[in-house]
């Protein structure tokens, strides 16, 4: 499976955040999206889910616009994005029993136990989600996304609110995923651990993608001094190679 | 189709066990409707006939200012944690989360029927007890809410919901208004002259062409 974003533009009134963006990730890769505050990342992953419509350009799934099956689609795309999309008064295994329901996935009560031992929540007490603390809140949400076994993942911040202990487990189900050949496409300030696991870091400045840096064993700080340059040259390097 | 009902009724289910254990709607409308009752008996020094002419307003009046708040929270939850988000990635057809969200509205209103009507008759020692009656105010509930929650779907992305809800609504709710005070009228044996049959029919059209279109326009609505 191939995403790929064509020449999206998005603007909310008069400020444009996605200018002709060009984006392609293939199945198997895991892709960080860097950029700083407002640069749209979170607006890219809206647009790619299907969320949000570009003003122009098209997101397309193995080559085909999404057109007729894009809800088809979107059921096969595991979202994480800043609100955890939980029901404050139902239970973890509540809420996952939900949206299991909704994506009729089969799923028995032993399978959802599972799930919420792989995101560490194993030993949860069985209250309503509004007393459960941030991090929780998050694990449930990556055990919410994994859910219907898809084929695409978009996690926006997924490290927000994780300890130590919550980033390495995301590392490993991200890993464990990536294994299974899902396409995955990930935003995140936290270099130091995404370092670790993406195969290709795009940064995101001034609406469009200003440069790709493969992970080749790069270290942390030769990352961080990367992208610093490119978002303080302000995207030349995009000018250059074009 | 099997997908989509399956679906209608596991959003119908989420939205019961939501409100059983936080009680937040039907707590609201419930108190609201009983203080309105409660003014309504003391404002209106009634002799028993006028009672009885003026029972079906009252009891519809009542019903549909508790039902705007209960409307006015129905999308809260999903707004709130974005979960809107995660039902539109979830569903196989938008159009389920509006028509399980109208179930759901319509049955906190019967269910607000049943506790006002035996409530009513106790303060203005007047029987309701009627099972015409209570039919004609779900007919009612089915229209309001049919309107309701595709008028709550777009003013609940507002800063200003709670008061672009009741001024968009009311004035859609009007056919409804009158079918359902007239009708109870006629069974009531108030309004002299006039066939229900004719009001009924307006009520059931309504209900179903309002269904029908807000159906069709919701995933619009909340796309745009």
């Amino acid at each position: 499976m191939t995403l790929q974003a064509r020449q999206i533009s998005k603007a909310y009134g008069v400020q444009r955040v996605l200018d002709r963006l060009t984006l392609s990730v293939d199945a198997g890769e895991v892709v960080c999206l860097l950029g700083p505050n407002g640069a749209g990342k979170t607006t890219l992953i809206l647009t790619l889910s299907g969320l949000q419509k570009p003003d122009s350009g098209e997101v397309l799934w193995d080559g085909q616009a999404a057109g007729a099956s894009a809800l088809k689609l979107r059921r096969s795309i595991g979202l994480i994005l800043h609100q955890p999309f939980l029901y404050e008064h139902l239970t973890g295994c509540e809420n996952l029993r939900f949206y299991s329901l909704l994506y009729e996935t089969g799923h028995s009560e032993a399978d959802l136990r599972k799930l919420m031992g792989r995101v560490g929540l194993a030993n949860a007490r069985p209250i309503p989600v509004r007393g459960f603390s941030r991090g929780m809140k998050q694990r449930l949400t990556i055990a919410r996304a994994l859910l219907c076994d898809p084929r695409v993942l978009l996690f926006d911040e997924p490290y927000t609110g994780l300890d130590q202990q919550g980033c390495g487990m995301l590392n490993q189900l991200v890993q464990e995923e990536n294994a299974r050949g899902k396409l995955i496409l990930l935003t995140t300030h936290e270099l130091s651990f995404i370092r670790q696991i993406a195969t290709r870091f795009d940064v995101l400045h001034r609406g469009k993608i200003a440069d790709s840096i493969p992970n080749d064993g790069i270290s942390l700080d030769l990352l961080q001094e990367h992208y610093n340059t490119v978002v303080s040259a302000g995207g030349t390097r995009q000018k250059e190679l074009a | 189709m099997r997908a989509w009902l399956h679906s209608v009724r596991v959003l119908v289910w989420k939205d019961l066990l939501q409100e059983w254990r936080s009680r937040d709607i039907v707590t609201s409308m419930l108190a609201f409707a009983v203080l309105s009752l409660f003014i309504f008996n003391y404002a209106l020094e009634l002799s028993p006939i006028n009672r009885a002419e003026i029972a079906p307003g009252i009891i519809w009046v009542v019903m549909v200012f508790a039902g705007t708040l209960g409307l006015n929270r129905s999308f809260t939850a999903e707004q709130d944690q974005g979960c809107f988000e995660g039902l539109m990635m979830a569903v196989p057809d938008l159009s389920a989360i509006y028509f399980a969200k109208l179930l759901t509205n319509m049955l906190m209103m019967i269910f607000l029927a049943v506790l006002v009507i035996p409530i009513y008759s106790l303060l203005y020692n007047q029987s309701l007890f009627n099972w015409a009656f209570l039919g004609v105010l779900g007919l009612g509930a089915w229209g309001y809410s049919a309107a309701g929650t595709l008028i709550s779907s777009m003013t609940v992305q507002t800063r200003m919901r709670d008061l672009l809800l009741p001024v968009l609504l009311f004035p859609l709710l009007l056919p409804v208004n009158m079918a359902v005070v007239k009708s109870c009228g006629v069974l009531l044996g108030t309004v002299a002259g006039q066939d229900i049959r004719g009001w009924l029919n307006l009520l059931l059209v309504y209900d179903a062409v309002v269904t029908t279109l807000s159906l069709l326009v919701f995933e619009y609505v909340i796309q745009e």
